[in-house]
């Protein structure tokens, strides 16, 4: 029964990257900046969740404030950091370099303030269990599932059928074009900006509720995020959320065969072989 | 006067990783973070071999650079195949991964332990111990490369490097090889890594993999970056300037808890100053 065990938490766990994976496709579809300070936006929102549930919030206020702060950060970001550069006419070398400079920053802040040591969030109701087909479930896990599936939905719906998402995927089609009809893309950028990082904190509370906060917990997961959106397809959805669960599952399933520590292998081992055979992913257009 | 040589001794090496990482980031304009995964290994062979074999040390450094030349190119290959952003998932991922192999590779790394007691170098039967005698080896070291790097700029070789990196394809097309060109400068940024790897490990006499994580490569390129991209004076000041920070810092009252982080959010909010405000660096040229 251990591999049905392992296969059932690379689901979970392939749930919350699939949220990291389809905010960082959202944001790098349409701006193209590498934005790499989005693991400290990540991190950033279990950190600020955390301090709204120690001010006696209740948990879906203290959520809510959580990916509020967090859509603020974000479309400040872009607004003073990508979009001045990006005007100055910076290449995206440099782009990159402050994104990196400020996820730094924003990680070191976090150290900073709450120390490096790990916190516990501490709620009793995220460890009772559930028994599903024969396998236990923490009320986490399932809400972890709900959460990465509902927010699959919504990108889904939000890319597809409303008037700001149409508008995104325009301007990450054709800048150019989307310059001269005027659907403004600094305003879009902003936007997707605003709603990647309100999306990304909802996978910044969870994994943290089983495993703790850690200010440094980002970017390995940042990392295996955008290998399942380059090997999905850059700007698909579907292939972004359909890899992050794909890369988990196996990342489980390897430790039937090999310790934790070399997890990372097998990640990066999936982004060579893709490179090599399809670098424009499964799902690209 | 031990604490004044053992910092210029300690800004010489990084001098040599700075020249290293000016080459690939700056010049062919190859975006690598994992310089420092490079440096380690250079380090890492160099304290094996001198502690678990007879070999002299100037052996074990030229063995160092080797096989850092060589790794160098098969981490850099991947950047002929897949351009720009997609090449920075590959550094990382790179990074990481050699992260995880210093920290979990026990019986060769020592592990998060890291390896104590490497011996001090050994050149023409004189034992290099003391920092003041130690400068001398890091010096030479820093001044072969700093000459090695400004032959090439000057040479055609160095204006085909900063050709790949405006337009590839035009370099392409006037029949030059870009393959050739590219290999050769991940050849070079490899040798000088291996060769500040193994001068490192010898002058601390220790080392674990928090000298050559993540954090290392982002102070790597915050040297390259402040002292200025794509110029010899920019990757040698870079360093020292840097390297002093630590210093000043110790001078204000923070709490030991927090000086860590500390420092690397100034080398982050550094590296966005100065992107914002002057991307040339101190005495380098626009990125």
């Amino acid at each position: 029964m251990l591999w049905l065990n392992l296969l059932l938490n690379g689901i979970v766990w392939g749930c919350a990257l699939g949220m990291v994976a389809v905010s960082f496709s959202l944001i790098f579809a349409t701006t193209r900046f590498f934005h790499v300070a989005h693991a400290a936006v990540y991190g950033l929102g279990g950190y600020i969740t955390w301090s709204a549930l120690k001010h006696g919030l209740p948990e879906w206020a203290a959520l809510v404030v959580g990916v509020a702060v967090c859509a603020a950060v974000g479309a400040a970001i872009q607004k003073l950091l990508y979009e001045r550069l990006d005007r100055s006419g910076a290449t995206h070398l440099v782009i990159l370099i402050a994104s990196l400079g400020l996820s730094a920053v924003m990680q070191n802040g976090v150290a900073a303030i709450y120390t490096s040591n790990i916190l516990q969030f501490g709620l009793p109701w995220g460890n009772r269990t559930t028994t599903i087909g024969g396998a236990l479930l923490t009320n986490t896990q399932l809400l972890t599932v709900v959460f990465g599936l509902a927010s699959y939905a919504g990108a889904m719906w939000f890319a597809h059928r409303t008037v700001l998402g149409k508008r995104m995927r325009a301007v990450a089609s054709n800048p150019f074009l989307a310059e001269i009809t005027r659907l403004q893309p600094r305003q879009v950028h902003v936007a997707v900006m605003a709603i990647g990082s309100a999306m990304v904190c909802i996978p910044g509370v969870l994994v943290p509720l089983d495993l703790g906060l850690q200010p440094f917990g980002g970017v390995p997961i940042l990392l295996t995020a955008t290998i399942a959106v380059i090997a999905g397809g850059v700007g698909s959805i579907t292939g972004a959320f359909l890899l992050a669960v794909v890369i988990a599952v196996l990342q489980n399933l390897s430790l039937l065969i090999m310790p934790g520590e070399w997890s990372i292998g097998i990640t990066f081992g999936i982004f060579v072989i893709f490179m090599l055979f399809r670098p424009r992913g499964l799902f690209s257009s | 006067m031990d604490f004044l040589t053992t910092y210029i001794a300690l800004a010489e090496i990084y001098v040599l990783l700075g020249l290293s990482t000016n080459l690939l980031v700056g010049i062919v304009g190859i975006f690598s973070v994992s310089q420092a995964a490079v440096f380690g290994v250079g380090a890492y062979l160099t304290a094996f071999l001198l502690m678990h074999s007879s070999t002299p040390f100037p052996l074990a450094i030229l063995l160092s650079a080797a096989l850092c030349i060589l790794l160098n190119i098969i981490v850099t290959l991947p950047s002929l195949r897949v351009s720009g952003d997609y090449f920075v998932v590959t550094s990382f991922g790179i990074q990481l991964l050699a992260t995880a192999v210093f920290t979990n590779w026990t019986g060769g790394t020592g592990g998060a332990n890291g390896l104590p007691g490497v011996p001090a170098p050994i050149l023409f039967g004189h034992e290099f111990i003391e920092p003041t005698e130690f400068m001398l080896l890091s010096t030479i070291g820093m001044a072969l490369g700093c000459l090695c790097f400004w032959l090439i700029m000057r040479a055609p070789f160095g204006a085909l490097l900063r050709a790949i990196r405006e337009d590839e394809l035009a370099v392409a097309a006037l029949g030059k090889s870009v393959l050739r060109a590219k290999v050769s400068a991940a050849a070079l940024a490899g040798a000088f890594a291996g060769s500040a790897g193994g001068l490192y490990a010898t002058f601390l006499s220790f080392i674990d993999p928090s000298s050559f994580d993540l954090d290392a490569s982002i102070l790597l390129l915050t040297m390259v970056v402040v002292g200025g991209a794509r110029t010899l004076a920019g990757s040698v000041i870079g360093p020292f300037v840097l390297l002093a920070l630590p210093q000043i810092l110790a001078l204000i009252d923070i709490p030991t808890t927090i000086a860590a982080a500390a420092r690397q959010l100034i080398y982050g909010l550094l590296l966005i100053v100065f992107m914002l405000f002057r991307p040339q660096g101190l005495l380098g040229e626009k990125l």
